[in-house]
C-alpha cells in the first residue's frame, strides 16, 4: 500500500512527462549500446601493444598471382595457450594503385564454420584489373632484424609485408620509401577465432531485454591503421558530425565514443555525434598538405567501431615521438574477416577513382531525379495529390516528382493501395505523367504477417524470411505491426523480389512510378537497438551480426534491379534508400534520414552529404526543411537555397508538421523558394554533366573544397562551404537573420558572385553582406558552365530548350568546361548515345570540341538544341560583335541580364543568339 | 474571326518553317511578331519601333520582339515565346475565355490554351477545344448565375431581417438596461430594509438569548435539586457527537493497519463504504497521498519532487525505459509511436485494423492472438489515460468557457426560467411598475419601528428581496449577454447575423463536424467530442470563418479550423478536410456570400463569352 501511494503520483507525473515532453528530448540514448556496453569494442579499445599477442608472418609465397603468408603468434607458447590456429593472409595488387589484403582462418584446419565474406560488393570488373604477382623481393627494413616481403604496386608504389612484427603497408618510392597507409604499425592486431561451445561456456550477451546467443563465441577483429603524411581523415559515413573527423581518443582529446558503423533507425538524431546512423561505409580517406590523399577500405558488414586517435597518441600510453603529420586510427569489428583495401592516391580524386574501381561507379541517374522532389508524410489521397500538383503550376514552380509515404498502402502492405484514398492510382499517375512528372511510392522491407497478403504467404511458403536464432521465421514489429523480413542476402530472393515490381505484379503501378526504400537498416521497433537481433539467421547459416550493415544495401540492390527488369533493361531505375553500405552508389540515391527543422541540422547536412560523396555515394541529400518540427519561414527558405545544391534535392516533412509546400509562407517567401528551385533547374545541365563525371570517375558531384584545392590548408576542415563540380563554390547560411558572413575563396584565381557577377579575389577570406535573396555562391574563374535559363513545369519539358554558357575568365582570359547530354532515362548512353563537349575559351575564341570517343558505339543522341546565350564574365574588351565559324555569321555582343528570370539582375557581357548547335564543332571569335 | 484565323495560320506556318530551317533554328519563332500579346496591349507594341520593357529595365527594337531571345527580364519583348521566364502568353481562346499563361508553357509539348496556340513548334498538335470547353464553362457559369440570382435575394432578405433584429436587440438592450437600473434601485432599497429588519432581529435575538439564559440559570438552579432524569435528554446531542468521533477514530485505525498510510485524509467520510473495495482503496490512497502532499511543508515538497524526477531518470525517461516489462509487441508499438506520435491514434487504428483482419483470419497461433490482445488493450488503456487527461483539461476549459460564455449562451438559461420569461415577455412597464407598486405597498405596510418585528412582514421583505435580486441577476446576465452578442462582427451588412446561435453540421464517414459560428467548431464521433476551435474571427474579407485554440493535438498544435464560405442557397457544410494535421478546413455554402457585385461580374463574364460564341460557332 505504501508503495502504491508513492508511485501513483509518480505515475501521473511520468504520464504527464510522456504526454508533453516526449517530443522535446527524444533521442533515446540509453536504448543504444555504447562502446563500453559492447564487449568486443570495450576489449579492443582497452588493448595496448603490450597486452596484445604479437604476430609474425611466415611461409611467404606467391600463389595464383597473390602473395600468401601465414600469421602465427610470435611465441609458440602463447599459441598453444590461446589455442589459436595460424591465420591465412593474402595480398593482391590491382591497377591504379589498389592493394587488397585478406586475413581469415585457415579453412583446412576445420574451423566451426566459415566466416562471412561480404558478397556482391566488389564489382566483377575489379577482378580483371588484378596484376598477377610474379615475384616477391625480400628486403630488410631499417632497424629490423628479419626481412620483409616487397611487391610492386605501380611505378611510384610498393606494397610491403613486414614479417616481424607483422605489418602491412604501402610505400611511396618517389618519396624516400615513406609509408603511405599502414596496418598494424602499432601491433594492435587481434583476431578472435570461432569456437565450438563447450560445457560451461557462457558467451551469451544481454542488452536491455534482448539476448544474443552468440553460438560461436567472441569473433571480433581489430587493428590499427595509420595514414602517413596526413593532416585529417574523412569518410566512414554515416554520422551527423563534422567533415574532418574529430579525434575520439588520445592526448588532449576529450574522449568520446568511437565512430560507430552500425545501421540504425535513430529517432530524432542529434546533430553532432559519432553515433551510428542509417548507413555504413567502412572507407576512410586521408588528406594532408604534404602528401595528398590516401584511402583505406575494410569490406566488412558487421558492427564496426572506429577510433580516430588524436595527434601524439601512441599504442602503449603516452606521448608519441612520431612525426606529427599522420593520423592513427583503430578499427574494430564484431565479426567477419579482414578484407582490406589500400588506396595510394595521391590526389583526393585519385582515391575516389581507386575506391570506386573496387565498389563500383555511381549509377547514371534518371535526369528527372536530379531535379526537385516534393514529398510529405503523407499526401493523403488522389485529391490531395492533384491539388499539390496543380498548385505548383499555379505558382509557376517547377517540380519533377511527387512522393507517397506509407499511408498510401492498404494497411502498410507494400505494393497495395488504400482503395478509399487511392481508388485510381494509374489514372492519378497518368495525370501527373502528362505534365512530364513522376511519382514515387514507398516499399519497405518489413512484410506484414497477414495470411491474406499474398506476398507474405508466398514468402512464408518459400522460406524466404530471415530466421530467428531458433530457425523460425523472425517476427518483428514495424509499421504494419507484426512483420517478417526477406532474406536479401540471397540472390534468388532478390530476384524474386525484383519481379514484384513488374507492372503485372505491382497492380496500380505505371512506367512513371519509381520506388523509395525506407526502414531498411532494417528498422525493427521491438528489436535490440531498434533493429534485428544479431543472432538471427540468413541463408547459409550466416548470422545477422555478420551481414547487418549490408542488409539495406542488398534490399536496395534487389529493388533497383527489379526496376531494371520492369523496364526491360531499357529504363534506368530510381530508388531512394535510407540504409547504405559500400557499393550503394551503384543502386540509387540516399538521403540522410529523419533530420529536424533546426538550423543545426541544416548546418550538419553539408558535412553529412559531403562525407557520403567521399564514400562514393554521390547522389545524396538531406530532407529540405527538416523532417521533424516546423521550420520558421526563414529557415525553410535558407534550406531551399542550400538544398537546391544538394545532389539529391527533396523536401520532406513528418505528418505532425504543418503543411509547408513552397507557396504557404506568403508572397515573398514563395518568390524566394521559387527562385531557389529555379537556380537548380537552370543548373540541371551542369549537374547532369557532373553526375556523368561521377559515373565515370567516382568523383562526387558535391565536393569538399580541398578536393579541388588539395594544397590549401585553410580548406581542410571547412565544411560550411562546398564545391559543386570544379566550378561553383556554395556557402550556406546557417543562422537566423544573418546580416553578413565570411567566405574563404581558395586558389589564386578570382571568383565571380554567381548572382551579380561581381569579382572577388581568390586566396582570401571575404566578409560579405548577406541578403535574403540567396546564399553566397561563386563561380571560379577559368571555368565554363552550362545553364538552361528557361524553366518549365518539370525537367522533362526542358529537353529541347536552348542553353546558356557562362564563361568565367581567369587572369589569362581563358576558361574551360564540359557538357554531357543524353536521353536522360535509358541505357543507350552505354552504347555511345550521348553528347560530350568540351568548351575552351582562350585567345578571344570559344571552341567546342567533341569529347565522345569516335569509336563509342554506333548510337548517337540526336538533338538540335542550340546555345542561345553566352555570358562572358571578366572579359577585358568592350567588343560589340563576334564571329561564328564555320557558318561565318556575325552575332551581337551586348550587356544583358545575368539571370533573365530575376528582376533587376545586373547586366553582363552577353553574346546574343549565337544559336550554334551543341552537337556541332564550332568556334566563336570575339571581334 | 480574324484572330482565330491568325492563330491557326501561325501553327501551320511555323510548323512548315520548322521543317524548312531545321539545321539552323531548333527553337522556333512565331511568324506573327505580335503573337501572344493581349488585344489591349497591342497598341503599346505597335506605337513605336523601339519599345520599352514594362519594368523600365531597358528597351528593344521591333525586330527583337518575339525573336526568341529574352531582352527584358519581365518578358515584355517575348510575349509569344518561352524565352523570358517572367513573361506571359495570351491565348485568345475564341469561344471560351481568353487566358494568360506563364511563358514557361509556350512550346513545352503540353496543350494549355483550348485554341492550341501555345504549341506552335510542331512537336505536338493541339486540337481547338474552345467551343466544347466554352460550352461547358458557359453552362456552369449559367448555373452559377442562377444560384447567385436566388442567393442575392436571400441575402437581401437576410440583411433586412438582420437589420430589424439588430435594431430590436439594441432597443431591447436599452430597455433592459433601464429596467436593470430601476430594479437595482428597488433591490437596493429592499436590501436596506432587509438589513434593517435583520438588525432588529439580531437585537431581538440577543435580548431573547439573554432572557433564555437568565431563565435557564434559574431553571438549572432549580434542577440541581431534582434528579438527572431530564438532564440526559439535554446532553443527547453531545453524546452523539462523541460517538461518531469514536467511530471515525476506529475507521482511521483500520486504515492505519491496512494501508500504512501516514495520515488518512478525509477518511471519515469514505471509510465505511470503502472498506473491502479495492477500487476505492486506490482512490483513497491517491487522496491520501494528495493529502500528504498538501500537508507537507514546502521544503519537503521540493525534496519529493526532486526525488520523483530522479526516479524518472532511473526508471526511464519515459515509458520506453520500462521495456523490460513490455512484451515484444508492446515494445514495437511503443517505438513506432515515436514516429507516428500517436499513442492511440492512427497507429492503433492501424492495429485495430490488423486485429480485425486477424479476427477474420482466425489466426492459428492462440498465444500470438493473446499477446496481440494484450497489446491492444494496453493501447486502449493508454488512450483512456490520455483521454482522461484530456477530459480534465476539458472540464477545466468547460468551466472557463462557461464563465466567459455566460455572455454567449445565457439566453437559454435565462429564458428557461419560467419567472424570467415572465419578466421578459410581460410588457416591461407593467411588470416593473407592478413590482414597484408591490414593494412600495410592502414598505408602507411594514412598520419598521414596531418591536418586536412583525414576523410576516419580515418574511415578506425577505422573500421579495430574494425574488427580486434573483430577477436582477438574471436581468443583468441577459444584459451582459446581449451586450456581448452585439459586440460581435456580423459582417459589413450584418449578413451573418443569422449565424448567431446556430450550428451547421456535416457527417463525413464516422465523424460529424459541427460548426457553430461565434462559438466553436467540433468533431463528434459517437459520444466523444473534440473541439476543433473556438470562434476567432472572419478572415479574407469575410470569406473565411476562423476557429482557433481548439483541443490540443498529441505532439502537435492546438486544433484549428477555417471555414471557407461560398455562395449557395442553403447554409450547408459541404466538405471537411484536414490538409495539415489538426488544421481543418471546411466549406460552407451560404446565401450570405451571394453578393450582388459578384453576380454582376459573372453576368458580365457570360455576356462576353456569349458575344464570342456565335462567331466561333459559325466558323466551325
Amino acid at each position: 500500500m505504501k508503495n502504491k501511494t508513492q508511485t501513483l503520483p509518480l505515475l501521473f507525473f511520468l504520464l504527464f512527462q510522456f504526454l508533453f515532453f516526449n517530443h522535446v528530448h527524444s533521442w533515446k540514448k540509453e536504448e543504444f549500446r555504447t562502446c563500453h556496453q559492447t564487449p568486443f569494442c570495450k576489449r579492443a579499445r582497452s588493448r595496448t601493444s603490450s597486452t596484445s599477442t604479437p604476430l609474425i608472418a611466415t611461409d611467404v609465397t606467391i600463389s595464383d598471382g597473390n602473395l600468401i603468408a601465414k600469421l602465427v603468434a610470435k611465441s609458440k607458447q602463447e599459441e598453444t595457450q590461446q589455442n589459436t590456429n595460424p591465420l591465412l593472409l593474402s595480398l593482391s595488387v590491382y591497377q591504379n594503385g589498389v592493394v587488397r589484403v585478406t586475413i581469415d582462418e585457415d579453412r583446412s584446419l576445420n574451423p566451426p564454420k566459415s566466416r562471412f565474406h561480404v558478397p556482391d560488393v566488389v564489382v566483377s570488373e575489379f577482378q580483371s584489373t588484378k596484376l598477377w604477382l610474379q615475384r616477391v623481393t625480400q628486403e630488410t627494413l631499417d632497424g629490423d632484424d628479419s626481412p620483409s616481403s616487397v611487391v610492386y604496386v605501380s611505378d611510384g608504389f610498393d606494397a610491403v609485408l613486414r614479417h616481424d612484427p607483422f605489418e602491412v603497408f604501402v610505400r611511396d618510392k618517389s618519396n624516400g620509401n615513406t609509408r603511405v597507409v599502414s596496418m598494424n604499425s602499432h601491433g594492435l592486431f587481434d583476431f578472435e577465432q570461432l569456437k565450438v561451445k563447450g560445457e560451461g561456456d557462457d558467451w551469451e550477451e544481454s542488452f536491455r531485454s534482448h539476448h544474443d546467443k552468440r553460438p560461436y563465441g567472441p569473433q571480433s577483429i581489430s587493428f590499427d591503421v595509420t595514414f602517413h603524411g596526413a593532416d585529417f581523415v574523412y569518410g566512414i559515413p554515416e554520422h551527423a558530425t563534422s567533415l574532418a573527423l574529430k579525434p575520439t581518443k588520445g592526448p588532449g582529446v576529450e574522449e568520446s565514443e568511437p565512430y560507430r558503423l552500425f545501421n540504425l533507425d535513430v529517432f530524432e538524431y542529434i546533430h553532432d555525434s559519432p553515433f551510428g546512423l542509417y548507413g555504413s561505409v567502412p572507407f576512410m580517406l586521408s588528406h594532408g598538405k604534404q602528401r595528398g590523399s590516401s584511402g583505406f577500405f575494410w569490406l566488412n558488414a558487421a558492427e564496426m567501431q572506429i577510433d580516430v586517435l588524436g595527434s601524439g597518441w601512441d599504442a602503449e600510453n603516452g606521448i608519441s615521438k612520431l612525426p606529427k603529420n599522420r593520423v592513427d586510427t583503430l578499427w574494430m569489428s564484431e565479426a567477419g574477416v579482414v578484407d582490406a583495401f589500400f588506396f595510394v592516391g595521391p590526389t583526393p580524386k585519385d582515391v575516389l577513382k581507386q575506391y570506386t574501381s573496387v565498389t563500383g561507379m555511381p549509377a547514371m541517374p534518371q535526369l528527372f531525379s536530379t531535379a526537385y522532389h516534393q514529398c510529405r508524410w503523407n499526401y493523403r489521397d488522389e485529391e490531395d495529390v492533384e491539388h499539390v500538383d496543380s498548385k505548383f503550376d499555379e505558382f509557376d514552380i517547377p517540380y519533377d516528382v511527387l512522393w507517397l509515404d506509407i499511408e498510401h498502402t492498404d494497411g502498410k502492405k507494400y505494393f497495395t493501395w488504400d482503395n478509399v484514398l487511392f481508388p485510381n492510382p494509374e489514372e492519378m499517375q497518368r495525370k501527373i505523367a502528362a505534365k512530364g512528372r513522376h511519382m514515387v511510392t514507398i516499399v519497405d522491407p518489413h512484410i506484414k504477417r497477414d495470411n491474406s497478403f499474398p506476398l507474405h504467404k508466398e514468402a512464408t511458403e518459400k522460406g524466404y524470411y530471415v530466421k530467428d536464432s531458433n530457425g523460425n521465421d523472425y517476427d518483428g514489429w514495424c509499421w504494419p505491426g507484426s512483420s517478417s523480413y526477406l532474406d536479401m542476402l540471397s540472390p534468388e530472393i532478390r530476384s524474386w523480389w525484383g519481379d514484384k515490381f513488374s507492372y503485372q505484379n505491382y497492380v496500380g503501378s505505371t512506367p512513371s512510378l519509381y520506388i523509395w526504400n525506407d526502414m531498411n537498416e532494417p528498422s525493427v521497433f521491438n528489436g535490440p537497438e531498434v533493429t534485428m537481433p544479431r543472432d538471427a539467421l540468413h541463408i547459409g547459416g550466416v548470422e545477422h551480426r555478420e551481414v547487418h550493415n549490408a542488409y539495406g544495401y542488398y534490399f536496395h540492390m534487389a529493388t533497383s534491379e527489379g526496376l531494371v527488369k520492369r523496364g526491360d533493361g531499357k529504363d534506368r531505375p530510381f530508388v531512394l534508400s535510407r540504409a547504405l553500405f559500400a557499393g550503394t552508389q551503384r543502386y540509387g540515391a540516399i538521403w540522410t534520414g529523419d533530420n529536424t527543422a533546426e538550423w543545426d541540422h541544416l548546418r550538419v547536412s553539408v558535412p553529412m552529404v559531403l562525407t557520403l560523396g567521399l564514400a562514393g555515394v554521390s547522389f545524396s541529400g538531406a530532407d529540405v526543411g527538416g523532417f521533424f518540427g516546423n521550420p520558421e519561414p526563414e529557415l525553410l527558405v535558407r534550406w531551399y537555397q542550400l538544398g537546391a545544391f544538394y545532389p539529391f534535392f527533396r523536401a520532406h516533412a513528418h505528418h505532425d508538421t504543418k503543411r509547408r509546400e513552397p507557396w504557404l509562407f506568403g508572397e515573398r517567401n514563395t518568390e524566394l523558394i521559387r527562385d531557389a528551385i529555379h537556380v537548380r533547374y537552370a543548373l540541371l545541365p551542369y549537374y547532369y554533366t557532373l553526375f556523368r563525371e561521377a559515373n565515370t570517375t567516382g568523383v562526387p558531384v558535391m565536393r569538399p573544397l580541398w578536393m579541388e584545392f588539395p594544397s590549401e590548408e585553410a580548406t581542410f576542415s571547412n565544411d560550411e562551404a562546398f564545391m559543386i563540380g570544379n566550378s561553383l563554390l556554395v556557402q550556406g547560411i546557417y543562422t537566423e537573420r544573418a546580416k553578413q558572413t565570411s567566405v574563404y575563396l581558395p586558389g589564386k584565381e578570382s571568383w565571380y558572385d554567381f548572382r551579380t557577377g561581381n569579382v572577388y579575389k581568390g586566396g582570401a577570406t571575404h566578409k560579405l553582406a548577406v541578403t535574403e535573396e540567396s546564399i553566397p555562391v561563386f563561380m571560379r574563374a577559368g571555368t565554363i558552365i552550362t545553364r538552361k535559363d528557361r524553366f518549365r513545369r518539370s525537367s522533362t519539358q526542358m529537353t529541347n530548350d536552348p542553353y546558356t554558357l557562362v564563361i568565367a575568365l581567369n587572369s589569362s582570359q581563358a576558361a574551360e568546361g564540359e557538357l554531357y547530354i543524353d536521353d536522360g532515362s535509358s541505357f543507350n548512353f552505354l552504347q555511345g548515345a550521348y553528347i560530350h563537349r568540351r568548351f575552351i575559351f582562350k585567345d578571344g575564341k570559344l571552341t567546342s570540341l567533341d569529347l565522345a570517343p569516335a569509336s563509342s558505339g554506333n548510337a548517337r543522341y540526336p538533338v538540335n538544341t542550340v546555345i542561345e546565350r553566352i555570358i562572358l564574365l571578366g572579359h577585358a574588351s568592350g567588343s560589340k560583335n563576334a564571329l561564328v565559324e564555320p557558318s561565318n555569321q556575325k552575332v551581337d555582343i551586348e550587356l544583358a541580364p545575368f539571370w533573365v528570370q530575376r528582376k533587376n539582375s545586373p547586366a553582363v557581357m552577353t553574346i546574343r543568339k549565337p544559336n550554334v548547335r551543341v552537337t556541332d564543332d564550332w568556334t566563336i571569335k570575339i571581334l | 474571326m480574324m484572330k482565330l484565323r491568325m492563330g491557326t495560320g501561325v501553327v501551320v506556318i511555323s510548323t512548315a518553317l520548322l521543317f524548312l530551317c531545321l539545321p539552323f533554328c531548333s527553337s522556333s519563332v512565331p511568324n506573327d511578331p505580335f503573337f501572344g500579346i493581349a488585344p489591349q496591349d497591342e497598341k503599346y507594341y505597335k506605337s513605336s519601333d523601339v519599345i520599352r520593357c514594362n519594368d523600365g529595365s531597358g528597351k528593344f527594337t521591333r525586330a527583337q520582339l518575339n525573336d526568341d531571345f529574352c531582352d527584358c527580364p519581365d518578358g515584355t519583348d517575348e510575349p509569344g515565346t518561352s524565352a523570358c521566364p517572367g513573361g506571359k502568353f495570351y491565348c485568345h481562346n475564341a469561344g471560351h475565355v481568353p487566358t494568360s499563361l506563364f511563358s514557361s508553357r509556350v512550346n513545352d509539348g503540353i496543350c494549355d490554351c483550348c485554341d492550341g496556340t501555345d504549341e506552335y513548334d510542331g512537336k505536338v498538335t493541339c486540337p481547338n477545344t474552345c467551343w466544347e470547353a466554352g460550352k461547358v464553362a458557359r453552362d456552369k457559369l449559367k448555373k452559377k448565375i442562377a444560384t447567385y440570382q436566388d442567393g442575392v435575394k436571400l441575402r437581401k432578405e437576410e440583411i433586412e431581417k438582420a437589420k430589424s433584429a439588430l435594431d430590436k436587440d439594441k432597443v431591447e438592450l436599452l430597455k433592459l438596461k433601464k429596467e436593470e437600473s430601476t430594479l437595482k434601485e428597488i433591490v437596493q432599497q429592499l436590501k436596506e430594509h432587509k438589513e434593517e429588519i435583520e438588525k432588529e432581529e439580531e437585537k431581538e435575538r440577543l435580548r431573547k438569548e439573554k432572557e433564555e439564559k437568565e431563565k435557564k440559570e434559574a431553571e438549572e438552579k432549580a434542577n440541581e435539586e431534582k434528579s438527572a432524569a431530564t438532564g440526559e435528554e439535554a446532553g443527547h446531542t453531545n453524546e452523539a457527537g462523541k460517538h461518531s468521533d469514536a467511530k471515525d477514530y476506529a475507521a482511521d485505525e483500520t486504515k492505519y493497519e491496512q494501508s500504512d498510510v501516514g495520515d488518512s485524509y478525509d477518511g471519515a467520510t469514505d471509510s465505511p463504504s470503502s472498506e473491502g473495495s479495492p477500487l476505492n482503496e486506490v482512490e483513497e490512497s491517491v487522496k491520501g497521498a494528495e493529502g500528504e502532499h498538501a500537508a507537507k511543508s514546502e521544503t519537503d515538497l521540493r525534496v519529493e519532487e526532486k526525488k520523483s524526477s530522479e526516479e524518472i531518470i532511473n526508471t526511464g525517461n519515459d515509458a520506453s525505459e520500462n521495456t523490460e516489462g513490455l512484451s515484444k509487441e508492446e515494445l514495437g508499438q511503443l517505438v513506432a509511436s515515436r514516429w507516428t506520435g500517436q499513442k492511440g491514434g492512427k497507429q492503433s487504428g492501424e492495429a485495430e485494423d490488423a486485429k480485425k483482419t486477424e479476427e477474420q483470419e482466425d489466426l492459428t497461433s492462440e498465444s500470438n492472438n493473446e499477446e496481440y490482445e494484450g497489446y491492444a488493450s494496453e493501447t486502449d488503456d493508454d488512450r483512456n489515460r490520455y483521454d482522461g487527461e484530456d477530459e480534465t483539461e476539458d472540464d477545466f476549459r468547460e468551466d472557463e468557457r462557461d464563465d466567459v460564455s455566460s455572455s454567449y449562451k445565457p439566453d437559454a438559461d435565462f429564458e428557461g426560467e419560467p419567472d424570467l420569461s415572465d419578466v421578459v415577455t410581460t410588457d416591461s412597464p407593467s411588470w416593473l411598475t407592478k413590482i414597484q407598486r408591490t414593494v412600495r405597498k410592502l414598505f408602507k405596510a411594514v412598520n419598521f419601528f414596531e418591536t418586536p418585528l412583525n414576523q410576516t412582514d419580515a418574511a415578506r421583505v425577505r422573500k421579495e428581496y430574494d425574488e427580486l435580486s434573483s430577477k436582477l441577476s438574471k436581468l443583468q446576465s441577459r444584459v451582459s449577454s446581449l451586450t456581448q452578442k452585439l459586440k460581435h462582427d456580423f459582417g459589413p451588412e450584418g449578413e451573418f447575423y443569422s449565424f448567431y446561435d446556430r450550428c451547421f453540421e456535416s457527417k463525413q464517414n464516422k465523424y460529424t463536424y459541427k460548426v457553430c459560428p461565434y462559438d466553436q467548431a467540433s468533431q463528434e464521433e459517437g459520444y466523444s467530442t473534440t473541439r476543433l476551435g473556438r470562434w476567432d474571427k472572419f478572415e479574407d474579407s469575410y470569406k473565411v470563418m476562423a476557429f482557433s485554440n481548439g483541443d490540443r493535438c498529441w505532439n502537435g498544435p492546438d486544433r484549428s479550423m477555417k471555414v471557407r464560405m461560398r455562395c449557395g442557397l442553403k447554409n450547408e457544410i459541404t466538405d471537411v478536410d484536414e490538409p495539415s494535421r489538426c488544421e481543418y478546413v471546411a466549406l460552407l455554402s451560404t446565401p450570405a456570400l451571394c453578393k450582388e457585385e459578384k453576380l454582376k461580374e459573372l453576368q458580365h463574364k457570360l455576356d462576353s463569352l456569349n458575344s464570342q460564341q456565335p462567331e466561333k460557332h459559325d466558323e466551325l
